[in-house]
């Protein structure tokens, strides 16, 4: 009785000083506005109506050209339909990036507090331990999955983002250049060519102005364009997106040595409200 | 003579866009001086002119995409070693489950409860599996 005595003591005080190290090193470690960073630019990145739209694009402007137009659509189509991989890829890669990062700065704590409760099952089964010292070690086992691997992940998320930054930074300018270089005027052009088809059906020599047709024309002739119009907002706020992305990465590369730094979650915090309000704006204007 | 860049593509796919719709507002001005004929004629004009706009942006789309392989690659390798480093701390988790059944097993041994070390011994077994096991023990 007095061994077994002694033995719960000598284990109490040492569970009390593994948990008191757990607990200084979780302390020192913050990863929340990086995670959340992550988290928003993985969903931003893989938005990827504005890609599948341009794609899609041609099929859309068969109706407003004749007959004798449509075998040349037919081969910009396959053409766009060959970039299609390319362009997931590059949208893809970005989002793989960013969900790399957020397994980092996050620690996938889901999986450790699993594990830890399937020991502390085991230890329920042993009658070796009173319920507060199995408790006890089921709580501690979970502080320190996430406390050694915080100095871990520390280490790794600070040489994956010096590392990683410049080929985001890059792939991330080479999407923006396709998106508003490419896609946006093309839909301007898109834009155009239904203001011609429905100004040559009111305005053609020759074609009588019978006024509930010109009426219905003008009607759709708006409701197309609008349609067109909210296209491009989806393509710019998408493109605001990117950048915030771009911009969020940048400053955490600078600051990396504070990645694990309240006060650098402090500081980043504006970056990720600033994301947050061109994700949340994107998704209110495609709706 | 050199070949053009994407942005210099770009550019051209926005002049001749902009000359397609210069046209499309002549054509609108200036129609009650123009014949049907005429007018049919250059509504083909415009049409070839915002194909054949469309046409360049998707060949400068094609160079951006050819050009950013190089960094791309260099991404994915990036995307790797986050990957490599997730697997090392679900690595750790299963040591830290072993630590967890040693204290277990020394709780056992300290108890003296003999009769009662198989369960601790079980826990243990568990770990280590899961440590040398290919898949691990985890879900995710």
């Amino acid at each position: 009785m007095v061994c077994v005595s002694h033995a719960s003591n000598r284990l109490w005080r040492t569970l009390a000083m593994v948990a008191l190290f757990a607990a200084v090193l979780q302390g020192c470690a913050n990863f929340k506005e990086v995670s959340m960073f992550a988290s928003l630019s993985a969903k931003g990145a893989g938005y990827d109506s504005v890609t599948q739209d341009y794609i899609g694009a041609i099929d859309r402007r068969k109706q407003y050209q004749p007959q004798k137009f449509q075998g040349e659509l037919e081969v910009l189509k396959a053409r766009r339909e060959a970039q299609r991989a390319g362009l997931e890829v590059l949208q893809e890669t970005i989002t793989d990036y960013m969900q790399g990062v957020e397994g980092l700065a996050s620690g996938n704590i889901r999986t450790y507090d699993k594990s830890s409760k399937d020991l502390g099952d085991r230890l329920n089964k042993a009658a070796l331990l009173d319920s507060n010292e199995k408790d006890a070690v089921g709580a501690l086992s979970t502080l320190l999955a996430r406390s050694v691997t915080a100095v871990y992940r520390q280490h790794e998320l600070r040489k994956l983002i010096q590392d990683g930054n410049q080929p985001l930074q890059d792939v991330v300018t080479a999407t923006r250049k396709i998106v508003k270089n490419g896609i946006i005027p093309d839909l301007q052009a898109e834009s155009a060519l239904i203001e011609r088809y429905y100004d040559n059906f009111m305005l053609a020599p020759g074609n009588p102005a019978e006024p509930v047709a010109m009426a219905l024309a003008r009607e759709s002739k708006a409701g197309e364009l609008g349609r067109v119009r909210a296209r491009i907002q989806t393509a710019q706020h998408y493109d605001a997106v990117l950048e915030r992305i771009a911009a969020g990465h940048q400053y955490l590369y600078e600051h990396r040595e504070m990645i694990s730094n309240d006060k650098l979650g402090r500081q980043f915090k504006p970056y990720v409200e600033a994301l947050r309000t061109a994700f949340k704006d994107l998704l209110d204007v495609s709706r | 003579m050199s070949k053009l860049t994407s942005d210099e593509t770009f550019q051209l796919g926005n002049q001749v866009r902009d000359a397609a719709i210069a046209l499309g507002d002549w054509r609108i001005e200036n129609r009650s001086g123009l014949s049907r004929l005429q007018w049919d004629e250059l509504d083909d004009k415009e049409i070839t002119l915002l194909n054949f706009a469309s046409s360049i942006y998707t060949s400068a789309i094609g160079m951006v995409l050819d050009d950013s392989h190089t960094s791309l690659s260099r991404l994915q390798s990036r995307v790797k070693q986050a990957e490599s480093a997730i697997q090392r701390i679900k690595s750790f988790k299963q040591a830290l489950d072993l630590a967890s059944g040693l204290v277990l097993l020394a709780g056992a041994i300290a108890s003296g409860n003999v009769a009662e070390i198989p369960a601790s011994v079980v826990a243990l077994e568990d770990a280590i599996e899961a440590i040398v096991s290919p898949g691990g023990s985890d879900e995710t």
